[in-house]
């Protein structure tokens, strides 16, 4: 439906640089294809939350997180599979451009998951466009990754002590001690093994709810503690110019 | 994109192409100009785009019309082919039952009546047709009533053409609209009023009554044309433009349409029964769907300035953009908020996308399409239309103890994610009285399974910050904790050796053992000294536990670790067991439950009738009517056994084709190898029958392929075949086995069928046992005048208290018998087709009491005489 608007070169904006095959082979892949790459995600954002919202385009077969090549944890994009044709054009259709934890998400065809896309392809392990990135995106780690080993050599030209400001704490924090700044409003349990991202703050209220404090514990010592950015600074709005995945820019 | 094309493409809107105008004279003089001037070299180009144009963009007919008008005064030819193949689309969509052709192919014949393009009596041709047609129809003699929904249907495409050219028929044939209206009426007379209880949105007092006086889609279009008529067809929201053309479109040559012709209705069942007549019926109203049901939810006094027939024309004009700009936001938002009439519509807007939402048995589009255009229109209208959603949603909570389940449960999915794409601001403090209901009444219900979905899609802090203006709402967030593990070896707790088992799993695991390992330890050390019931508690939990991180990791477990899973549950009565450690594990948290029970059946390691079983046991039968929670377990069982049997059709269906190809391939090189073969060929100068030999020989192995092919492709329909016979036997033990379980559960629970004869009067009994009612006001403040269950606004020493009367069994019922509702009316296909042995074992049991009966009957959309 909807033939008439509907740009037909639409579908052949993107070209994937790893594709293996013939611009034909691609724009076939992407018409045949049951999965959608969901991109400018929080790092946050769980699989369980991508689950409630494209679930509600059909049955899910898989979803895969996009990782940073080098801390493993969630780096702002994933896939998602579904069994149906109909199910993914959908997920397409509507849920592009809407919102998940308050980011506008981006649903686009993708030609098909393989071991090894689920890796960032920036140099420093995450998505490409978080590597240049100029503004201050807190659910994204905060500055792009050029930008902060900037900041970071001036850090270290300039002592600021541990405190003074509170605006620039050591970009290296470790996760799951309470030492360092306590989020007010933002979240940074940027931790893919836990469940659900939780703040600081929710362990300190975890004293009044007994349910899962055994739980968490146990999942903390589990695993090694990880470094992580520490979102403080003030948001600077979002930006989905640059572009995931080798992918040209949409217009 | 050509500039004609943009130009037809854009045609009376606001844009680009047409600069500052938006005057329609301006417009259709534009396009006219580009468009005469290609149709010497590219009229084939035209010609198709233009007929495109006409079908996606059925809000801009009259333009379109009056176009083609003036095309019509200088090439009279590329008109007739313009008339003509209008005329073949229009007679294969009848012959297809292809509805939006039908009906706008009909406005678009109206239009160019209006133009001068269509003889006016052709058109009443065509209307006499489709009129003679339907009066066969519903003839219980000569035709087949049945399938009055075709008739109804052709009926309303001639009626919904009249706000287009009504005013031009009277004018030209007088007599003839006369005619065609004395027939409608006079079909009207014949026909059945149609009583579709099943599918309404709300439970309202003294239901039967009302549907029964109230009017059905086609006599209320047929109020509003009357109405139309008797106001000398003047309609505002049509758009004339051939009027401002109307001098020089008189000089042009009237085309004829040809005759048409509608199909014959299938036959009356020879034996005409209850149960053959209610299935043709069906399947006539599958096929010609009711386009919307009205949803009110606003005051009258919002659409007062509204003609009846405006109201019609605008639900059309919007209808028809959903329709064809699915998957164009843009475009969609855009036409749905400047379509071409005098008036503001905001609310007519609002409830029409609402009423799509919630149309039963099914949207047109999945309900999250109206999330995103309801979205949209709150951006593209910041000062009108979110105030309008808001009202929208009010109105509906209001009312929401009497909205159907399905539609509720709908409400909530689009409310939640709806709020998501606004920061989750939303005035909670209006609704914090529901702490003070019952934990049944629906309100209550509602605002909980609200936050529930809002954590799913956000976060348990963010939620909680979002109903800081109501800090008692807090009490209605789901818990917050994560899973609950029996064996957890972190806690201060008792130890023992199911711990120690579990933790040798856990290092097994880790240590990426086999599953065959897994299976025989559990064989050999696990089983022989525990015993079953205590390995299989064991097992699940720390294998959930392995995979509770995510939604991958309990993929990854389930794939690796699936085969343990099975040896140690491997019939019904330990499934059932597999289901509960699942529930008990993810207690806190729905949607892990509903995920990894719904893997677990992807994975063949449950069964659905394991699943419904359990869904009927004790621990979840109480919370039917406080939780949302049961009942998504067993939508989703129904959805997947739903979605696998739909699979296994299409491909079959698409194996069916493959055959066709492959017995064209054998035939083409059989006869290629034939006549190769019949040829004669000299051979050392003696002739011989055949062709060279090595082409022989190739040809031959063509042919042998292509003989293994098409008996290969057999073999996999055969098999598929097999299988979906296979699976429809097992949906019909699933079915039984669900009404069964519904059946004797609420004949269980509810009053005996001689005291409760409609849910009006469940509603009605007055809850003696008000140990739940945790309500101060005295009894006497509240049975005034609660015939209806909505909460009520009583003045209580001068403050305002609300109140839920319905108790608490009662309303476990009314839930009940709404879910019954809502599961046969989504599946009802699938139903109709067990329905003789349904009724045998169920339905027409004496148990079955008719309060269930009527439910299920209501949704199936089957006629309660037989009852």
């Amino acid at each position: 439906m909807a033939s008439l608007f509907k740009d037909p070169s639409k579908l052949s904006v993107y070209r994937d640089r790893r594709f293996q095959g013939t611009q034909d082979e691609f724009e076939h892949a992407l018409l045949s294809s049951t999965t959608v790459y969901v991109g400018n995600m929080s790092f946050y954002t769980t699989e369980e939350q991508v689950y409630e919202l494209f679930s509600r385009a059909g049955e899910i077969k898989k979803i895969i997180m996009g990782l940073d090549k080098n801390s493993k944890t969630p780096c702002g994009f994933c896939f998602v599979l579904y069994y149906s044709r109909e199910d993914t054009e959908d997920a397409v259709k509507f849920i592009s451009g809407t919102i998940l934890d308050d980011r506008p998400i981006r649903v686009d065809f993708d030609w098909g998951f393989q071991d090894g896309r689920q890796w960032g392809r920036g140099r420093s392990g995450g998505q490409v466009r978080d590597e240049y990135r100029t503004d201050y995106d807190p659910g994204r780690g905060g500055y792009g990754k050029l930008v902060q080993k900037e900041l970071e050599a001036q850090r270290q030209l300039v002592d600021y002590g541990t405190d003074s400001l509170g605006s620039m704490p050591p970009v290296m924090s470790q996760h799951g001690n309470h030492g360092g700044s306590h989020g007010h409003g933002y979240r940074h349990g940027r931790d893919y093994h836990h469940r659900k991202r939780h703040r600081d703050d929710d362990r300190h209220a975890h004293e009044s709810s007994k349910r899962n404090s055994d739980f968490e514990s146990r999942r903390n010592s589990n695993h090694e503690s990880r470094p992580e950015k520490n979102p403080r600074f003030r948001e600077s709005g979002d930006s989905d110019e640059e572009d995931d995945d080798d992918r040209k820019q949409r217009h | 994109m050509s500039s004609w094309k943009s130009l037809l493409l854009r045609i009376g809107d606001k844009s680009p192409e047409y600069g500052t105008s938006s005057d329609f004279k301006d417009h259709i003089e534009t396009c006219f100009g580009a468009i005469r001037r290609e149709l010497d070299h590219y009229g084939d180009e035209v010609l198709p785009f233009l007929l495109q144009c006409v079908e996606q963009l059925p809000h801009k007919t009259p333009l379109y019309g009056t176009l083609i008008g003036l095309i019509n005064l200088e090439n009279e030819d590329f008109v007739k082919k313009i008339v003509d193949q209008t005329h073949k689309s229009f007679q294969d969509a009848l012959n297809t039952g292809n509805c939006h052709r039908i009906r706008i192919l009909l406005r678009f014949l109206t239009t160019l009546m209006s133009s001068k393009v269509l003889l006016s009596t052709s058109l009443v041709v065509v209307f006499e047709t489709l009129l003679s047609s339907a009066a066969t129809t519903v003839d219980e003699e000569k035709g087949n009533p049945a399938w009055q929904a075709r008739a109804d249907f052709y009926i309303s495409c001639i009626l919904s053409c009249f706000p287009w050219g009504g005013a031009e028929l009277v004018e030209q044939v007088p007599e003839e609209l006369e005619r065609v209206m004395v027939g409608v009426e006079a079909y009207l007379s014949i026909r059945r009023h149609t009583v579709d209880t099943g599918l309404s949105f709300f439970e309202d007092a003294g239901e039967v009554e009302k549907t029964l006086n109230e009017k059905d889609f086609l006599e209320d279009l047929w109020g509003r044309i009357q109405a139309l008529s008797s106001d000398g067809w003047k309609v505002d929201s049509v758009p004339r433009p051939h009027l401002l053309f109307e001098a020089q479109l008189v000089a042009g040559k009237s085309h004829e349409f040809g005759s048409i012709s509608c199909p014959e209705q299938p036959d009356s069942p020879s034996t005409p029964s209850g149960i053959t007549y209610g299935k043709q019926k069906y399947d006539a109203e599958l096929s010609y769907p009711q386009r919307i049901r009205r949803l009110n939810i606003f005051p009258s006094s919002k659409f007062e300035d509204l003609q009846p027939i405006d109201r019609f024309v605008v639900e059309e004009y919007l209808l028809d953009v959903l329709l064809f700009f699915n998957g164009c936001r843009k475009e969609c938002a855009s036409f749905m908020v400047g379509l071409p009439v005098p008036f503001r519509y905001e609310y007519l807007m609002a409830e029409t996308i609402f009423s799509q939402l919630l149309m039963l048995p099914q949207p047109p589009f999945k309900p999250i399409y109206y999330t995103l255009v309801i979205i949209d229109l709150c951006k593209a209208l910041p000062g009108a239309f979110p105030a309008v959603v808001a009202g929208a949603v009010r109105a509906l909570f209001e009312k929401i103890a009497d909205l159907d389940m399905e539609c509720r449960i709908r409400l909530i999915l689009w409310f939640s994610h709806h709020l998501s794409n606004f920061q989750f601001i939303w005035p909670w403090e209006e609704w914090a009285y529901v702490l003070e209901l019952p934990k049944w009444a629906p309100q209550r219900v509602f605002v909980k399974e609200v936050l529930d979905r809002e954590v799913r899609l956000s976060y348990w802090d963010k939620i909680k910050q979002s109903v800081e203006n109501a800090p008692g709402l807090e009490e209605l967030l789901p818990p917050k904790g994560g899973p609950n593990f029996k064996f957890s070896t972190e806690d201060d707790g008792e130890k023992n050796e199911q711990h120690a088992l579990s933790a040798e799993l856990y290092n097994m695991v880790k240590g990426r053992a086999a599953a065959r390992e897994v299976i025989s330890w559990l064989n050999e050390t696990v089983i022989p000294k525990h015993g079953f019931d205590v390995s299989l508690v064991v097992i699940v939990q720390t294998l959930l536990d392995i995979g509770s991180k995510s939604f991958t990791h309990l993929i990854t477990v389930l794939e690796r670790y699936g085969q343990v899973i099975s040896r140690i549950c491997p019939d019904q009565d330990k499934q059932v067991l597999l289901i509960s450690e699942v529930s008990s594990y993810w207690k806190n948290n729905t949607q892990m439950t509903a995920i990894a029970i719904d893997r677990m059946m992807g994975y063949r390691l449950i069964s659905n009738l394991a699943i419904i079983r359990w869904i009927f046991s004790p621990e979840n039968i109480e919370q039917y009517h406080t939780s949302d929670r049961p009942w998504e377990i067993l939508r989703n069982a129904l959805c997947k056994t739903y979605n696998r049997i739909s699979d296994l059709r299409k491909e079959i269906s698409s194996l069916k084709k493959d055959i066709v190809a492959a017995e064209e391939a054998v035939a083409k090189t059989q006869d290629e190898l034939n006549a190769a073969e019949s040829k004669l060929a000299l051979v050392d100068g003696e002739p011989v029958m055949g062709e060279n030999p090595v082409r022989v020989k190739r040809l031959k192995s063509y042919a042998e392929k292509a003989k293994e092919q098409e008996e290969s492709i057999r073999d996999s329909l055969e098999a598929k075949e097999a299988l979906l016979a296979r699976a429809l036997e097992e949906n019909e033990t699933l079915y039984l086995s669900l009404y069964k379980s519904f059946s004797s559960i609420l004949t269980e629970r509810l009053p005996v069928a001689s005291s409760v004869q409609t849910l009006q009067d469940l509603k009605s009994i007055n809850p003696t046992d008000t140990n739940a009612m945790d309500l101060e006001e005295e009894p006497a403040a509240m049975d005034m005048d609660n015939e209806d269950s909505r909460p009520e606004k009583s003045q209580v020493n001068g403050g305002t208290e609300h109140a839920y009367t319905v108790g608490e069994n009662e309303q476990w019922c009314l839930t009940t018998l709404g879910y019954v509702k809502a599961f046969s009316r989504q599946y009802a296909s699938e139903i109709w087709p067990h329905i003789e042995k349904l009724d045998a074992e169920v339905l027409l049991s004496e148990d079955a009491h008719p309060l269930f009966r009527k439910a299920v009957y209501s949704s199936l959309r089957r006629s309660m005489d037989s009852i």
